[in-house]
């Protein structure tokens, strides 16, 4: 499954790549993330509750960020398992000031398997597309909560 | 093909079911006919720690017409909504869609409150729903209200129920007099399921044109939608099949259609138009009193 688009997001490359590298923020903007610990230089040990309504699981396994190259781009990498299935996948993440905004442009592709793939492939589709909603608006909203802190 | 354990409660009457979903708050689930919830349940995709069954309730279960509102209750079931002559005679296009939906069995145990609660983003019942202005009663402990189909549907699975509540009832206004529908689906071969599912309801005018025209669209984006562009297009012209053609092209405009194993979302979108074309031209030909 192949996931890429863009989104603007209301502050500037450094502070969106503050919050992508910092562990404790980046577990705030993940939906249903229970656990994000450091397991190494750039590598945590999450687990994560999926849930869309009353459909859902729990998935643990491992994040990885790559190829930094502050504050412009990251490769994300991650392998999960969980009740419902298997997912991994790979992202490229780049960040582009736009005016006091940052354009956030990502692409990658996703490897779904298991139960969830089997019986849920009809709506993997939507479900990606709505924890990527919920994501960005998790991240703006932390982003503001920041600015406004400082 | 176990589901976790859990709670069953059989609550007798609508308050006291109330009363459980509110105390059990997002740990129970409501179970109607079963024929989403119970497949979850079996893979472990959902694990409702309570289900609250709504099948010994008596009084939800009825089709009548009240002061220009034909009125279904939540636990009608599908074979119900497709064989009542009420329907077939005053609002054919559920009933049509109804015969649609999955096979007998489904069709025998299914509901159309657990239809509309579900939100399967393929599901045929929210395309009628939504072209035909459909009301949606809702109860909680706390009160009764109604929400609009066009404010029901809000994302995969996800609609505006709130927490504690139930669907009781839909409503649904009877047709003007001229008026025709259809529902024209690609059926997904193995589930049955909307790969596209078009619901049209026009009214026809005088001199040949459209006097109104709602298109409901489902299976092609996370929520079934109202194709606004194509009722735009058509609603006060004269019809012919080269403007139909061309309405129907807007089918799919607006939504970044749904990819997955069955069809590429360049696929559903040109299918919304093939089918969005079929139904306009079935509905147009029922509402001018041709045969089709």
């Amino acid at each position: 499954m192949k996931l890429q688009g863009t989104h603007l997001l209301p502050e500037t490359p450094q502070n969106v790549w503050d919050l992508l590298n910092d562990p404790a923020r980046l577990a705030k903007v993940l939906p249903g993330c229970e656990r994000l610990d450091p397991i190494g230089p750039d590598k945590y040990k999450v687990a994560v509750k999926f849930a869309v309504a009353a459909i859902g699981g729990s998935f643990s396994g491992t994040v990885e960020l790559r190829e930094k190259k502050p504050p412009k781009s990251l490769t994300v990498r991650m392998e999960s398992r969980g009740t419902p299935g298997f997912v991994t996948g790979e992202g490229r993440v780049e960040l582009a000031a736009k005016g006091k905004q940052t354009e956030l442009k990502y692409s990658g592709e996703a490897q779904v398997g298991g139960l969830i793939a089997a019986v849920g492939q009809r709506m993997l589709d939507a479900a990606a597309r709505r924890v990527v909603a919920q994501v960005f608006e998790m991240i703006a909203s932390e982003l503001k909560k920041a600015a406004g802190e400082g | 093909m176990i589901p976790a354990s859990f709670e069953y409660q059989a609550p007798k009457t609508l308050e006291e079911a109330l009363r459980l979903l509110e105390r059990h708050g997002d740990e129970a689930k409501v179970l109607a006919g079963g024929h989403s919830l119970l497949p979850l349940m079996k893979l472990r995709l959902a694990a409702p720690r309570f289900v609250i069954d709504l099948g010994r309730l008596r009084g939800l279960s009825y089709i009548r017409e009240e002061q220009g509102q034909i009125l279904i209750g939540a636990m009608t079931t599908h074979a119900e909504v497709e064989t009542s002559s009420l329907l077939r005679a005053k609002c054919s296009l559920l009933a049509e869609t109804a015969a649609e939906i999955g096979d007998a069995q489904v069709r025998n145990r299914g509901t159309l409150g657990g239809s509309l609660a579900h939100a399967d983003p393929a599901a045929d019942y929210p395309a009628a729903i939504l072209a035909l202005d459909a009301e949606i009663a809702v109860a909680s402990s706390s009160g009764t209200r109604t929400i609009a189909a066009q404010d029901f549907f809000v994302d995969l699975l996800t609609t505006a129920l709130g927490q504690g509540e139930i669907i009781t009832e839909v409503r649904i206004p009877v047709c003007a007099a001229k008026t025709g529908c259809s529902y024209r689906k690609l059926h997904q071969p193995a589930s049955g399921f909307a790969i596209v599912g078009i619901a049209a309801k026009i009214t026809a005018g005088t001199g040949g044109k459209i006097a109104d025209v709602a298109i409901g669209v489902t299976g092609v984006s996370p929520k079934a939608y109202r194709a606004q562009a194509v009722e735009k297009a058509l609603r006060g012209k004269k019809a012919n099949p080269k403007l139909i053609a061309q309405a129907a092209r807007a089918a799919a405009q607006s939504v970044e259609p749904l990819s997955d194993l069955h069809a590429s979302a360049e696929y559903r979108r040109e299918m919304a138009t093939v089918f969005a074309r079929r139904a306009i031209e079935q509905a147009l030909a029922r509402a001018q009193g041709k045969k089709a």
